[in-house]
Formats: C-alpha cells, structure tokens, sequence
C-alpha cells in the first residue's frame, strides 16, 4: 500500500467512525451546548401541537373516563383487558431498549454505543411514564390505586403475593427507579459540563442538578463502581421485567396464554420494538438537531442495524415456536384461535405483524449500504414498532374474544382509548423534545474516553484500529 | 509556624499531569496533600496515584440484604396478616416468593448503589470547592497543599513539568 493509500485509508477511517475522529473536548462540549439552545420555530410548533394533543388526549379524555366511568372506554365481556393493556405492554418493551444498549453494550464493551446510550436511556424513563400511565388508566378508579400498596388496613386487603399483577408492580417499580438511577448517574460530569458552559438560569438549573460534581479521583471512582454495579445488576432487572409482563398472561390457563415460552417471546419482542424506537429517534436527533451528524454517524445506525437484524431473526423464532407448539397441540378452542387470527376480521393485522417484524427488516438490514443509510433504517424501526403493537393488540384484545364459551365471543372495539393512546404518545415524544433542550443528550465524556482508548497501529503495510483497555 | 496553601495546576495533557503527579512527591509532597481533577475518568495507575477507596460495593451489598430481607418478609410473614389461601396454593409458597425477593434484592441493591455514590462523593455540595471550569473541557488539574515556604519551588517545578497555569487555588461557588 502506497504512502498515499495509506493516507486516504486513515482518511476513510475517520471519517466513517466517531471514536477515530476526536476534537479537543472543549469544542465537543461547545457543540453538545449549541445543539441544546439551537431552538428553530418548527420545534415550538411540533412542541405546541403535541402539548395540544396531550392536553385533549391525555388530560382531558382521562379526566373524561374518571367522571364518566370506565364504561366509556371499550373493555366489555369477554375482552376486560383492551388497549390500555396494550400499551403498557408496547411502552415497556420500549423502555427495554436503554438497558439495551447502555448496560449489555457497555458490559460487552462494544464501542460504537458511546454517542447514544443517553439517547436511548431516556426512552426507558420516558417509556416507563407511559407505562405507568396506561396501568392507571386500565385501573379505572385511580384513586383507590393505593390499595396495590401493602398496608395494614381496617378492611384486612392485603396484595396477594401469589398473583403476577402484584410481581408486575414489583418489577416496574424497580425497574422505573433503577433506570432512572442509571440515566442521572453518568449525566453527573455532563451537567457539570453545561454548568461550567452556562450563565443565568441554566447555570441554578445544572448547578443543583450537578450536585457539586468537580471531576475528583475520588469521585470518579465512585461513579465507575456504581456503573459497574448497575450495568451487570439491570440486565437481570430488564429480563425479569417483561419476563413477569408475559406471566401476566401465561399464568392464566386460556387458549393462545398459556405458553411456557412467553417469557423469552416477550422480551425479545421488546428488545425488537425498542431497538426500532432508538434507530428512529437517533434518525430524528441526527436530522433535526445542530452538530448531531458528527456525534451520530452512519456506523452507528449500522451497529443498531446489525442488533435489529439479529433480534428480528430471534423473534421470528420465538413467534414460530409459540405457534407450532399451539398448532400441533390440536386443542379444539387454541384452533379456533388460531384461525380467527389468520382468518378473522382483524386478520390483516396479523400478517402485517409478520410483514413489519420479519419480512421487511430481513429484507433490508442485510445490507450493509441500507443498514447505514439513516432515513431507511429509521423507517424500519418505525415499522418494527407498528408490528409490535400489533403483536401486543393480537395478544390481548383479539386472543381474548375466543374463550371456552362461545356465547361470550365480541370483538373489541376501542372508544376512548384511541385518544388516551395518542395522547401517552405525544406525551412521550414532548418529554423527549423538553429533554433535548435541558440534558445533554451526547455523553461527551464517555465520547472522549472512547476517543482516547481508540488509536492506529500499522500490521506490516497495514494500518488497523486498535483500542485500549483503559479501564 | 508556616502558612498552608493550596495551588492548582492545570495541564492540558494527561502524560505532563502524571510527571508532574511524580516530581511532588519528589519534593517531599504526601500522595495525601495532592489531588488529580479530571473532565475525563483517568484510573489511579496512570496517573501513579494510590488506589482510590469506595465504600460503594459495600453499600450495595448491604443494601441488597436489606432488600432480601424485605422481600421475604413480603413472602412469607406478610400472607399471615390477611390469611387466605390461593388458588390451591400452600399459604406461603417458594416459587413466588422467588420472584419478590428477586425484584426486592435488585431494588435494594440498586438504590444503595445510588446512595452509595451520594455517601462516598458527599453530594450534593454546594460548599465553596477548589475549581477551574477549563476542567470540564478535557484539561487536567493537579490540586496542591503546601507551605508557603514551598510555593516558588513548586510553581516553578509544575511550570517546568508543562502546566498552562499554577495559581492559588481559590474556593468558589461552582
């Protein structure tokens, strides 16, 4: 290879991955500031509208149903569990892709995660609201809530331990604090950054939340301790969470439920769907936010691309066992099922369930030029997510009308769940603009620790990338 | 009796702060009266510094028998405040029970993590502290306490050594 070769190699290189392409921190740190308070008109209208939204479809539709009853929604005999439940379902799986990518890439040391595990962990914040949100509203009479808690009472309730619901709690809860935990944790030296950066309000504002944070050996070795702990310690949280989540249905003996394999369905399901939400939020930061195309780079849609590629494989096996196992079974009510699925009136939802998470990502993830392209791979995990609630809808509401007793048998039809979706939607994309405009979104010090660790060294004639353990 | 003082110097480099980590201790400075700043983690050895002590592992072992103990308490000493059997299950049965006193471990365990940073670093502090904002822009700052008597001799070493600035470190509200 000639000098030049050599040259335009290196070139290459850089260009393609972030962690061969360093700036001196202080300008990394200026960019991070400048995509924060870079605010356009077109944002405060997307953000006014979605507020809109929220206020009609979250605010005011709930108040609606806790005045007017759960009766106005669309649970009824034989389908008590509708879309309430299915966006819980939808929004936890979401959330699974922040532990995801911060806590399994991070113990695997896989480098190309630096720029965007902040990203994807404030899904799993803002998903789990969501979440919570959806219980609630599924509850009806939210303001008996606190009878979930376990407290001596006149009336002798007490949560029966027995039951997946009271696990369900238990799970969340731990996994809505734990992941929150992790997401301030490594902010800790980025709000430090902004409070260093900022003047006026913004300075209080990071001040308080910065906690004091000077960059210290001790303090350092502190935070990488408790970093450790928590990306070794909410794997286990993250499996168990959707694990229970597929136990609240398992657990109950009806046809197309009771399976012993909805553990490991329901968490690569939601690895699929979370994976899919962070490929097209990191589409949309990189398109819309100032100096987001050096920090997010083609490789890393790449990366992302490659995991959705291999959990959509994963899924598609899960799903299959799931279904020749029910298949080959031959109990009479489980067909029924089976082909009120395929051949029901909801039926086209079952195959585009199989179209949005098998057939198109396979279709386009093998390639490595479409995996890079930004705009496209966005557009499969928006896909992907349009799947995986369809997934969730065919699991609750439509599994539900076939029971052991036909007379029941009603397909559901949602009322005012329609608005409170769209309303935990608009909700979740709001709290992602506010946190745009208030956290740094890049980890710059993990992007520069990354930068430092990474280096070219020549094999022969050859120039290769090493990294260094600097840990 | 001589004055103490507190210098800060600030390096742009890694490789110059660790020198210059060397030479105090050289000149007669305890690994004790010196401490690295950093906008970047950098690991005790590289700097040659003594080994960090954190009570965080601690804590969150602690924390993680706590929540142990919590959960089995839900498990098996909870179902006794409203005894009631369920779905033809043994009052206080261990599959389950596996299951809350997982979730309750984790809990505790993860919180106390949390706390733990909290107890170690003494955050929040929102005390006057030792500080330079260039920090945060990648430099490395190398924190002094010395006599007075010392002063020239170590400003001029860390100067030598490649600091950008050595001046009277200044407590300041961050």
């Amino acid at each position: 290879m000639s000098e030049k070769q050599q040259h335009d190699h290196e070139k290459h290189l850089r260009e393609e991955h972030l962690m061969l392409d360093p700036l001196p921190r202080g300008q990394m740190n200026d960019m991070v500031m400048e995509s924060m308070h870079t605010t356009s008109w077109k944002f405060w209208a997307v953000f006014f509208i979605l507020s809109a939204f929220v206020a009609w479809g979250l605010f005011y539709s709930w108040g609606k149903m806790i005045l007017e009853g759960l009766g106005i929604a669309g649970v009824n005999r034989p389908s008590y569990w509708g879309i309430f439940l299915v966006n819980t379902v939808f929004w936890i799986g979401i959330s699974h892709a922040g532990t995801f990518i911060s806590a399994i890439l991070r113990v695997f040391k896989a480098e190309f995660r630096r720029p965007f595990t902040r990203a994807a962990e404030l899904m799993t914040t803002f998903g789990l609201v969501q979440a919570g949100f959806s219980i609630f509203m599924h509850m009806g009479r939210v303001w008996l809530s606190y009878w979930l808690f376990p407290y001596p009472n006149q009336r002798e309730l007490w949560p029966n331990f027995h039951s997946p619901l009271t696990w369900d709690l238990l799970a969340i809860t731990t996994y809505l604090l734990s992941s929150t935990m992790y997401l301030f944790l490594p902010l800790i030296p980025d709000l430090a950054m902004a409070r260093d950066k900022s003047t006026g309000w913004r300075k209080n504002f990071y001040k308080v939340l910065a906690l004091g944070f000077r960059g210290t050996e001790g303090e350092w070795t502190h935070l990488r301790h408790a970093m450790n702990i928590f990306a070794w310690a909410i794997i286990p949280v993250m499996f168990s969470v959707h694990t229970i989540v597929s136990w609240d249905f398992a657990m109950a003996t009806r046809p197309g439920w009771s399976s012993s394999i909805f553990g490991p369905y329901f968490v690569i399901g939601a690895l699929h769907s979370g994976m899919g939400a962070v490929v097209l939020v990191l589409g949309v930061v990189r398109g819309t936010m100032k100096n987001m195309k050096y920090f997010i780079r083609p490789e890393h849609f790449d990366g992302i691309g490659k995991l959705m590629l291999m959990i959509s494989m994963g899924w598609g096996y899960f799903f299959f066992n799931d279904y020749l196992v029910q298949w080959y079974g031959g109990d009479k009510w489980t067909k029924q099922l089976l082909h009120w699925h395929e051949a029901g009136p909801m039926g086209w939802m079952w195959f585009a369930m199989l179209i949005f998470n098998v057939v198109i990502p396979w279709a386009v993830l093998w390639n490595r030029k479409w995996r890079s392209t930004p705009w496209l791979v966005g557009t499969v995990g928006l896909l992907i997510n349009f799947g995986m609630w369809f997934e969730r809808y065919i699991i609750i509401p439509i599994s539900l009308t076939i029971n052991r007793a036909p007379f029941t048998w009603r397909l559901y039809k949602p009322g005012i769940e329609i608005p409170l979706s769209l309303g935990t939607l608009a909700f979740f994309i709001l709290l992602y603009m506010a946190a745009s405009r208030l956290i740094p979104l890049i980890p710059v010090w993990e992007v520069q620790e990354g930068q430092m660790a990474h280096e070219f060294k020549k094999f022969g004639r050859e120039t290769v990338v090493t990294v260094s353990e600097l840990e | 009796m001589t004055e103490q003082k507190s210098l800060l110097a600030v390096f742009h480099d890694l490789e110059p702060a660790a020198d210059a980590v060397e030479q105090l201790r050289r000149l007669g400075i305890h690994d004790d009266h010196m401490s690295v700043i950093s906008g970047v983690p950098v690991t005790e050895p590289m700097l040659g510094r003594p080994h960090q002590w954190t009570n965080v592992p601690r804590i969150a072992m602690g924390g993680a028998a706590i929540g142990m103990a919590v959960g089995i308490a839900l498990s098996f000493w909870a179902p006794n405040m409203y005894a009631i059997r369920v779905g033809g299950q043994p009052f206080a049965p261990v599959p389950p029970a596996i299951i809350v006193i997982f979730e309750m471990t984790m809990l505790g365990m993860l919180l106390s993590t949390f706390l733990g940073v909290f107890l170690d670093s003494f955050f929040p502090n929102y005390r006057p502290l030792h500080y330079v904002p260039e920090i945060s822009d990648g430099k490395f700052a190398i924190l002094v306490e010395c006599s007075s008597m010392d002063e020239t001799k170590i400003t001029d070493m860390m100067k030598k050594m490649g600091a950008e600035s050595v001046q009277d470190a200044e407590a300041q509200h961050l």
